[in-house]
Order: C-alpha cells, then structure tokens, then sequence
C-alpha cells in the first residue's frame, strides 16, 4: 500500500483554491474546539437561510442567552460571524466552502493526535495489482503500520454507495496486503441522521467507522 | 403558562410541514420519509420525558424564530439540509437547557 498525490486536474485546482480561502481555515479553528450545540449553531447557519446575526442569537438562547459565561458566548459569537461569512456566499461556492471545511477540520483534529506532518489531503491509496481509484481520498493519515483513509461530508445526504465502496475497497486491499488501514466518514450532521441514510445503504460499511457532528473530539484523540 | 409539550409540538407542525416539501426530490423520497420519521420520534420523546415543564420567553422566541426560519424555506433540496438541522435546534434549545 502507498500513498500518491492527486492528478492536478481542472477540478482538483479549483477545489485547491476554495480550501485557501482564509475563511476555510478560520472557521475549522473555531469549531474544533466547539461544544456541540457550537457546532449545530454552525451548521444551521452555513445551510444558508437568515443573514441576521440577531435572528441566530434568538434561535440558540443557550449560546447567546444572558446566563452564558462570557468565555462561552465569546467564542459562540466568533462561531456565527465565520459562519455567516460562509453563508453569505452564492449557492455554489457555499457548498465548495463547506465542503472545504470538514475536510479542513479533520485535517485539524487527526493533526492533534498524529502530528501535521503525518495528515494529508487529495491522497489516492495504491495497492499492487489493483487499478487506482479516480477520486482521490479526502483526508489520509500516512504513518507505517497505522494508515487511516477519510471520506469528508457535509451532511448525511451526501453519503452514498460510491464512497462507501472507495473506503471498503481501500480497508479490503489493504487487509490482502496485511496493512492495517482504519476508513471513516466525517460527516458534519447529527449521528441519527448518518444513521438513518446509513440504513438504506446495501454497499458494505460494517467495517467503517462514523465521526458524527457529535463525536468529531474522537479524531484527535 | 407555556409548557414544553406546546412548544415541542408546534415546531412538530413546522417540521411537518418541511418533510412535505422535502419529498418533492423523488431520488431521496424514502430518506425523507425515514428522517422525519425517525427524529418525529425523537421529539415526541421529549415530550413524553418532560412535557409538562414550563419554558421560559426566551425559549420559545427561539422555537418561535427557528419555526419561522424554516417557513421562508421554498427549495425542496434546503429543505432535506433542514430535515436534519430543525429537530437538533430544538432539541438543543428545549432538550439540553439548563
């Protein structure tokens, strides 16, 4: 098993650029270490409704309500002007910009536990005699004998048989192989709701994990 | 006096009302109808668990506001990102208040 960077295609450009956003790496920051009603505050912002700061601050009393410690509220307040500056932008790269952001907060948390230098990104994985995936994976962790392959998404919607099979295929060609290969989805949405999509799934996924807007804390420890 | 029962049931009647517009995407009918079937219950949990407790204005301004929220919404594929988003808003509001 190795590890090789991803065709430097039109698609793979203009995604780089969406992950340079400054915006990108300030709001993975902040939400890697949110609580989780931090982190559903976000979510319901960058799905894009309401631009007033006010209406959010009324919609989460327990964020923004007058019994909030300032520390807390403080942080919940930066929470909602990154995520704001998120949704504040045309349908399109909004989505490319969330994208870019659970992709960003793995990269964070894995970084905590393994160390930056072991975290990659847009990594196919490569196994004698297997024809090479197109898509490349998400997010890696490239240390021997510990690898780990990631599939990053926004919301429980976004998960599907195709990334299903990648990570089971890159768990299953590495187990021939006799590497140890740990494959996950980062889903940035409520476990129930992976859950419930995951049901409905007839491609195999017993043996891939889930990191859920609830259990992201799991990455970096 | 304002119970969370009441409150837990209008935004119910909203979330109601989001799943409808959400089954407009056809490829995504069944997962529409299982989430909000399956977060329904999750509500009418708390209900049971603790409906009889008073809330307070401020919450249900929140529930108020959020249930306004979702009724601007008219794209049925927002609807889905909201299918999954309205039901943990109340349950961060109603169902982890101190």
């Amino acid at each position: 098993m190795r590890f090789q960077d991803a065709a430097q295609d039109a698609r793979a450009i203009t995604y780089a650029a969406i992950q340079a956003e400054p915006v990108v790496a300030r709001a993975a920051g902040l939400l890697a270490d949110a609580t989780p009603a931090q982190r559903v505050l976000a979510r319901a912002v960058m799905n894009g409704e309401t631009l007033d700061p006010e209406g959010w601050r009324t919609i989460f009393p327990t964020l923004f309500g007058p019994n909030v410690a300032p520390s807390a509220r403080e942080r919940s307040e930066a929470i909602l002007a990154v995520s704001l500056a998120i949704a504040d932008r045309g349908d399109q790269t909004r989505n490319q910009l969330r994208g870019a952001l659970v992709e960003a907060l793995t990269v964070e948390l894995l970084g905590r536990r393994v160390g930056p230098a072991a975290v990659h990104r847009e990594r196919r994985i490569l196994f004698d005699g297997v024809p090479a995936e197109i898509h490349p994976y998400d997010v890696t962790v490239e240390r021997s004998g510990a690898a780990e392959a990631y599939d990053c998404k926004w919301g429980a919607r976004g998960i599907d048989a195709d990334v299903l099979n990648q990570l089971d295929d890159a768990r299953a060609n590495a187990e021939t192989e006799e590497e140890p290969l740990r494959v996950a989805l980062v889903v940035f949405d409520a476990e129930l709701s992976c859950r419930v999509r995951l049901e409905r799934q007839t491609a195999v996924h017993d043996r891939t994990g889930l990191v859920t807007l609830e259990s992201l804390g799991s990455l970096s420890s | 006096m304002t119970t969370l029962a009441g409150q837990a049931r209008d935004a119910l009647a909203a979330y109601e009302a989001l799943a409808s517009l959400a089954e407009a995407i056809e490829d995504e009918w069944t997962y529409v109808t299982d989430l909000y079937a399956t977060w329904r219950e999750r509500i009418e949990e708390l209900i049971d668990e603790r409906g009889s407790e008073p809330v307070t204005t401020l919450e249900e301004a929140a529930i108020r506001r959020a249930v306004d929220e979702i009724g601007r919404i008219s794209d049925p594929h927002r609807a889905i990102d909201w299918l999954s988003t309205f039901p943990q808003i109340v349950l961060v509001t109603l169902g982890e208040r101190s």
